[in-house]
């Protein structure tokens, strides 16, 4: 029985390989498209209408766990990944065909053996599966903060991760970003860096400060309700004003 | 500053002590005068809870304009005075009359109290100095502790990390393809993987390595994701014969030029590049990695790596060393680290 297929991969050699591998052990099936990454899977599916699509697990842009999420049932999946616990344990219980890089000749075949029996069938919708092994490849669907901070040096353009921060502290129309390397100003205010930072880490202690709590060496009290922060890696020290000393009150 | 605040320190212990030295100072004492012992404490008591109470508040003041310790004397001789004054008053005593007739009482019991406050005085200073210096001590411990800490953890990470099963397990898919399509080309990625492996696995138990070797295991790198992402990657290498062969800390390189490779230029599925360039200037070694990737988007991390490399330059240079990332122009990121040049 003639079935059509697409390979979708962003290394060449690797669709090269499936292709001239999958001619050998499956001459029935017309490999009608090679992709580099699932862009495309709407256009190809339009177009070729293909019974079944290989799918890179990894590949930048549109992944193959998102491609198949957009194929929705509408043509078979088998997955092919090089190494991934995570995946290869949720392939097992969702009894979704896949195959490991390097091939081997007999697992291959093993797939392919199944795909047509299973052709007939109507495809497995993979959304469930789809979405847990998302979760566990990319975990950081947590909540999103600023990691970077991009301060103009003279011509260029600083990057600097947030960890390296010690404090931020507003400076006429500019915020100065210090870290033990120096400072750099930057223009984006006080105001709209709290709402980015990770607010676990960063604590406003004063109207005009930002301080990286894991930079403090110590907290003192200090006069009418205020208290005065000492830094790690930093001589100086940094008022925390009235409104803020809650944050430090004994636990 | 409420007057709970002035009053921090005032413990029952240090009340207790007061009374205590006051019962014995006037014991000490009581053969001078020729009042009675009970007398004398009432005098004694005044004058050393003034003064107790002065030294208090003395001691929580923030102020700048004397030091704390001149502070704390001044409050002893205000509290001795002014205990006096209290004493007389508390045994009815009329106080005009006091300071004519009877001064000369009057200024031994202050002398006394002023002479016993400096000894209490002195003794608290001496201890919170000890204090201070215990907790200084403490400090430094922490703070070297939080150093081997650093240490153990980078020496750790660096043995776990480079070869991953993802990146061997592919490289292998493509050589096992080449050895049937092009032998010439499966022999020259096996070459590189080789090349890789040897330099990547000695440098895990090694704390020292040239330029030269960094710089041959980065190349092998590149030319294996060279033969796997095809057209997509082109690299450089632009590293001075003479610079080869100088010390360089081991897995820096490489780790700059995976991200270059993983943060880059592999997530944009256009092609870029990377070069690696390394310069001397003004007595540092300065080498880079820079890519025309996709550059950091402002909310992603950029991962363990370039924080282990940060802490280990701390650990081995000092501040002499640093990790600078910049902005590549139009596009990509150049991540620099620089070292002093001992040749």
């Amino acid at each position: 029985m003639s079935a059509t297929g697409v390979i979708a991969d962003d290394e060449p050699l690797l669709r090269a390989q499936l292709r001239s591998r999958l001619a050998r052990l499956w001459p029935e099936l017309t490999v009608v498209h090679e992709m580099e990454n699932g862009r495309d899977v709407e256009e190809v599916l339009q177009r070729h209408g293909p019974s079944v699509f290989f799918l890179d697990v990894h590949m930048p842009g549109v992944n193959g766990l998102e491609a198949a999420r957009r194929i929705a049932g509408r043509a078979h999946v088998v997955f092919v990944t090089a190494y991934d616990e995570h995946a290869v344990e949720a392939f097992e219980r969702g009894a979704v065909d896949y195959v490991l890089k390097p091939f081997t000749e007999e697992r291959l075949a093993l797939a392919i053996q199944r795909l047509r029996e299973r052709l007939q069938a109507a495809p497995a919708h993979l959304e469930e599966l789809v979405q847990t092994l998302a979760a566990r490849l990319a975990p950081a669907a947590a909540p999103q903060h600023l990691r970077w901070i991009k301060a103009s040096v003279g011509p260029n353009v600083r990057l600097i991760p947030v960890e390296e921060v010690i404090f931020f502290q507003s400076d006429d129309k500019y915020t100065r970003v210090v870290t033990c390397d120096g400072e750099a100003l930057i223009r984006k205010p006080i105001r709209e860096l709290l709402d980015e930072l990770d607010p676990e880490r960063f604590w406003q202690v004063h109207r005009a400060t930002i301080v990286n709590v894991d930079r403090i060496a110590s907290v003192r009290r200090g006069l009418k309700d205020q208290a005065e922060i000492a830094l790690r890696e930093h001589p100086g020290t940094l008022v925390v004003s009235r409104a803020f000393t809650h944050r430090f009150k004994q636990m | 500053m409420n007057i709970l605040q002035l009053l921090e320190g005032l413990t029952l212990r240090r009340i207790l002590w007061v009374t205590a030295i006051c019962a014995l100072a006037s014991g000490a004492v009581v053969w001078i005068f020729l009042n009675t012992y009970f007398d004398l404490l009432l005098t004694a008591l005044a004058v050393g809870y003034t003064s107790m109470l002065l030294f208090t508040a003395a001691s929580n003041v923030r102020q700048s304009v004397m030091p704390r310790e001149a502070m704390q004397i001044l409050a002893i001789v205000a509290g001795s005075i002014l205990g006096t004054i209290l004493a007389g008053v508390l045994k009815g005593r009329d106080i005009t009359q006091m300071f004519h007739e009877r001064l000369a009482g009057v200024t031994i019991s202050m002398g006394l109290g002023i002479g016993f406050g400096c000894v209490v005085v002195a003794a608290i200073l001496l201890r919170e100095k000890y204090a201070r210096d215990q907790a200084r001590i403490l400090r430094a411990e922490s703070e070297r502790h939080q150093l081997e800490k650093g240490m153990l953890e980078a020496r750790l990470q660096l043995m776990q990390a480079q070869v991953e099963p993802h990146f061997l397990f592919n490289t292998l898919a493509n050589v096992q393809h080449l050895v049937e399509t092009d032998p010439q080309g499966a022999v020259r990625m096996l070459d590189s993987l080789i090349r890789y492996l040897r330099a990547a696995v000695p440098q895990m138990r090694e704390a020292h390595s040239t330029l030269g070797r960094e710089v041959e295991m980065a190349r092998a790198f590149l030319e294996i994701q060279q033969v796997r992402m095809g057209p997509r990657l082109a690299f450089r290498i632009e590293v001075p014969e003479p610079l080869r062969a100088r010390d360089f800390p081991p897995m820096m390189l490489i780790s700059l030029v995976e991200n270059a490779i993983k943060h880059g230029v592999d997530p944009c599925c256009e092609c870029g590049t990377v070069v690696i360039r390394a310069e001397e200037q003004e007595g540092r070694l300065r080498v880079c990695v820079a890519d025309t990737g996709e550059g950091v988007k402002p909310k992603e991390g950029g991962g363990l790596g370039l924080a282990n490399i940060r802490e280990r330059l701390k650990t081995l240079y000092g501040g002499a060393a640093a990790l600078v990332l910049e902005e590549n122009a139009p596009h990509g990121v150049t991540a620099a680290i620089e070292v002093p040049a001992a040749a």
